[in-house]
């Protein structure tokens, strides 16, 4: 310990550098375990890696007929329907194929506002539900975006790997402003294979945070919204005259704040989750509301029973 | 207006200069505590509808900004501590007269019309203006001024509180001159009577009052007239049964209602006599008690209303009287024979008579203490120690030197107010012959032939003792075949033994007591109604003092106990319907109620502006803190 280190100030912040290698410790890793095994409680008589895709193809499962187009294998061709309407229609079959999910976490500044706590919970959260689906057996791709596609771990499976997304997340810095709509397109840009894009966010866009859903729902991914929110921003403690500044933009805006204004923000608070919760459940996106008063391994288990992040 | 403080270019100066700082700091902007947050777009969504208003919001500011200016202003005014220009180019004098008679104890004011005429008092003392003196003085049988000259508004009011009611009658001449003493000389002296108006006329033994240059107001007290009192209150034992007393008594229903009152007399606190009486408005009503008996000292009439309630003015409900002590008196007579002198001393049973012949009167004299003694045609070689009646002393034991035989003497002079002979027809006395007396000085001459020149009656004191000496044998007078004659006997023995049958059964209130003591006691106390003792000064013989207050006294006087009582007993006092209006001087001064005395009454508030400035400097502060902290003005 350096003489510096004495210092209240340095001393804060060789604690929470501390708090972030502690991020992943055993007894987070007995958790995971512990959720694993919940999950295929829960999800019990499923194969490994026989999660349904929309893709048509050489599956075994019936999943629809379509129009004959010249070039189809003949061997696809419904005879049966032939006979009976004289139309020539082609029998299409679910694929099966080991699901692809990727790991999308927010890291703008915001993610680290006050104690980054948010980011901290963001990353267990990625974490633990990467360890779930590697432990499917499924394609586990994190990235991280900002205004655009920062950090990438490319793809890998197999329970082992889990130690390699934890690498990848302790590097995670938090930094940066929101651009959810751009970086979903570079992010769909780069992922040719569709698969479950798990958005990890606070979803404090500017603009708006519809745009990086939305992305993902054009372009075939399913989306899977966990969004952080830290109830303490809801309820600012501040008093008096202040000039608030926006941590990702700087944007200024001088606030003489009241009891009333303090209530208004609240109010406005609140309808911004409400917001997101709309439109989350108007365009049948799953949506996880993440508090980080709650206790993360709670809040898998609530992802779990959602439903949408395992079939 | 002129200011007393700073002169008006520096409060400019200063304000400008202030001002001109509170202005630099309104103009720059505060500098707000920095704050991050996560996500701006939420306080913009909130303050989007505060924008709209932000006119408003401007405007607010500028009303901060108004108070601000508003308080240095206020503050800056203090400073120069601003006045009415003739409130300090001359002032006034004021002599307030506050009436502190027994009227004013009247209750139809509450709490009492003493108490709503300080109350009044007060609020002229807050009218006084910067330049202004006052005097306050008690008005009852005295006039006492509380204090001196000054226009110190705290000093007055401490004053004021020094003002307390009493069972007298208002000296009201008295007052006013003293009020216009004190304002003789004074430009703009005003006299204020702060009253219920029954103050009788101001004029005394000197003439009337003239108040010169002074204004005169009258600020009137009390509006009911309903009373009824006990306005005279007297009792004396007979002379002849000292077992037995007669009272008289008067009550005066000063009202203009009939009343229906209980008269309860009380000797001793028992119960004598009790009577219901109905009293038409404004009406006297004497009442005789003759023949009583039961009371041995102390005798109380109380007069209620019938129906329980007490009347406007409970202190002439009550009147105290004491009867003269009772007890036998022991009388050694040397006499050759004197059948006149025998019969008259048979005619008071509470005398012990022992007749003795000249010779045997040594041998009488050792053997008991006499309270009097009467030589009759005897003369001891010298005066015993006792009071001593000489009818007919002869040589050099009597009291006063005998010299010229007066043939045919008569009382061409009679000292009628010495008790010896106090209602005496002694103007036609024959008699045949007599004796020139010398007196001493500090005799009394109580009779005297050849137009004064020939005094034939004396009295006096000699070694503490006193005598009457008389120039002449009745024998050879056709006084002992006059009324007269018994009654100047008795009198002399109750001279003697201070059984005056014009003993006092009540001093009264207002007055000056001088209550004999013993020779020699320089120092007394008197223990007072209420139970309060304290000292009263004697000054030749005796005890004086300035009785205030109704009830039973006790003067105590080296071994000397001495008890009296006192009464208000004044028709003026118990009149308490409140007079429009006060003439003196040849002047009215019209009666203005002291409930509506206001302070503009006289002039300025007596607070300096400054303070009234600090006042408004301190709600102007409140407001900014409320409005700021309610971001009003914000």
């Amino acid at each position: 310990m350096g003489l510096l280190d004495v210092l209240p100030w340095r001393r804060d912040k060789k604690a929470v550098s501390a708090a972030d290698d502690d991020l992943f410790d055993d007894k987070f890793q007995r958790k995971l375990e512990y959720l694993a095994l919940v999950s295929r409680r829960v999800f019990a008589g499923r194969l490994r890696a026989e999660r349904r895709t929309k893709k048509s193809g050489s599956g075994v499962e019936f999943a629809d007929h379509r129009d004959y187009q010249p070039g189809d294998d003949f061997r696809y061709l419904d005879w049966n329907v032939y006979q009976r309407f004289e139309k020539l229609l082609v029998r299409l079959y679910e694929e099966e194929e080991d699901l692809a999910i990727y790991f999308i976490l927010d890291t703008s500044a915001s993610m680290a506002f006050g104690d980054a706590r948010k980011l901290r919970y963001a990353k267990k959260v990625c974490a633990a539900l990467a360890y779930v689906g590697l432990a499917n057996l499924d394609r586990v791709t994190m990235v991280t975006t900002s205004d655009r596609v920062m950090e990438r771990m490319p793809e890998t499976r197999g329970k082992a790997r889990i130690f390699k997304a934890f690498r990848f997340l302790r590097e995670v810095k938090a930094e940066g402003t929101t651009d959810l709509g751009d970086a979903m397109k570079t992010f769909v840009a780069q992922n040719k294979r569709r698969g479950l894009a798990v958005l990890v966010s606070d979803l404090y866009d500017p603009r708006g945070f519809e745009k990086g859903i939305n992305v993902l729902r054009y372009n075939k991914f399913d989306p899977f919204v966990v969004h952080i929110t830290d109830p303490g921003e809801g309820k600012p403690k501040l008093n008096g005259d202040v000039l608030v500044y926006d941590c990702e933009t700087g944007d200024e805006r001088e606030v003489t704040v009241t009891a009333k204004v303090l209530s208004l923000f609240g109010e406005a608070y609140a309808a911004y989750l409400a917001d997101i919760d709309r439109f989350c459940a108007t365009h049948q996106v799953p949506y996880v509301t993440a508090s980080v008063d709650v206790a993360f391994d709670e809040l898998i288990l609530r992802v779990f029973r959602r439903g949408g992040f395992l079939r | 207006m002129i200011f007393a403080g700073l002169p008006f270019a520096q409060l400019l100066a200063v304000f400008g200069a202030v001002g001109f700082g509170v202005l630099v700091l309104y103009i720059l902007k505060l500098r707000r505590r920095v704050v991050a947050v996560p996500f701006s777009p939420l306080w913009e969504r909130i303050l989007r509808d505060k924008e709209a208003t932000s006119l408003f919001s401007k405007l607010k500011r500028l009303l901060s900004l108004l108070l601000q200016l508003a308080l240095l202003a206020a503050l800056v005014l203090a400073l120069g501590d601003p006045r009415r220009a003739e409130s300090l180019i001359k002032g006034r004098t004021f002599v307030v007269l506050v009436d502190a008679s027994a009227s004013m104890q009247a209750t139809d004011e509450s709490p009492s019309r003493l108490a709503v005429a300080k109350d009044g008092v007060q609020t002229l003392i807050q009218g006084l203006g910067g330049s202004d003196r006052m005097l306050i003085a008690q008005m009852d049988a005295m006039v006492t001024p509380l204090g001196p000259l000054t226009g110190d508004a705290s000093t007055l009011k401490d004053e004021l509180k020094g003002v307390h009611a009493t069972d007298s009658r208002a000296d009201f001449p008295r007052a006013l001159r003293f009020a216009s003493d004190v304002l003789r000389g004074v430009d703009r002296g005003e006299i204020i009577v702060v009253s219920d108006g029954e103050l009788g006329d101001a004029s005394d033994a000197s003439g009337p009052v003239h108040l010169g240059s002074a204004k005169l107001s009258y600020l009137e007290v009390g509006h009911s007239d309903r009373n009824v009192g006990v306005t005279q209150f007297s009792v004396r034992r007979y002379p002849l049964d000292k077992s037995r007393y007669e009272v008289m008594l008067e009550l005066t229903n000063t009202g203009s209602t009939v009343e229906d009152v209980e008269l309860q007399l009380l000797g001793d606190d028992a119960l004598v006599d009790i009577t219901k009486l109905r009293l038409q408005p404004h009406e006297r009503l004497p009442r005789f008690y003759p023949q009583l008996s039961g009371a041995s000292r102390t005798l109380e009439a109380k007069i209620a209303r019938v129906d329980g309630t007490h009347d406007d003015l409970a202190a002439d409900d009550h009147a105290y009287a004491l009867l003269p002590e009772r007890r036998r008196a022991k009388v050694l007579v040397v006499s050759a024979g004197n059948t006149y002198l025998e019969a008259a001393l048979l005619l008071d049973e509470y005398l012990d008579v022992t007749d003795v012949a000249p010779a045997g009167y040594p041998d009488a004299l050792k053997k008991g203490t006499w309270d009097a003694v009467v030589f009759d045609g005897a003369t001891p070689p010298e005066m015993p120690k006792a009071h001593a009646l000489y009818l007919d002393p002869r040589g050099p034991g009597s009291p006063v030197k005998v010299t010229d035989e007066l043939k045919q003497p008569g009382f061409d002079k009679v000292e009628r107010k010495h008790p010896v002979v106090r209602f005496l027809a002694l103007d036609d006395v024959n008699v045949a012959l007599g004796h020139k007396l010398v007196p001493e000085t500090g005799d009394k001459v109580l009779g005297a032939s050849d137009g004064g020149a020939s005094p034939l009656l004396v009295a006096g004191t000699r070694g503490g003792y006193r005598f009457v000496a008389a120039g002449f044998d009745v024998r050879d007078s056709d006084l002992p075949l006059r009324t007269a004659w018994p009654l100047f006997i008795i009198n002399c023995i109750n001279w003697f033994t201070d059984e005056d049958t014009q003993y006092l059964s009540s001093f009264r209130t207002g007055e000056v007591w001088r209550i004999p003591v013993a020779a020699g006691v320089t120092a007394a106390t008197v223990k007072l109604p209420d139970g309060t003792v304290q000292p009263v000064p004697v000054h030749e013989g005796r005890a004086v003092m300035l009785g205030e207050h109704a009830g039973f006294y006790e003067l105590t006087a080296g071994d000397q106990r001495t008890e009296f009582a006192a009464n208000l007993l004044d028709v003026s006092e118990s009149t308490i319907a409140a007079r429009d209006a006060l003439p003196v001087d040849g002047r009215s001064a019209e009666g203005q109620s002291v409930a509506r005395v206001s302070t503009p009454m006289i002039g300025l508030p007596n607070e300096p502006a400054w303070m009234w400035l600090l006042f408004l400097v301190a709600a102007l502060t409140a407001l900014e803190w409320a409005t700021y902290h309610r971001r009003m003005t914000v």
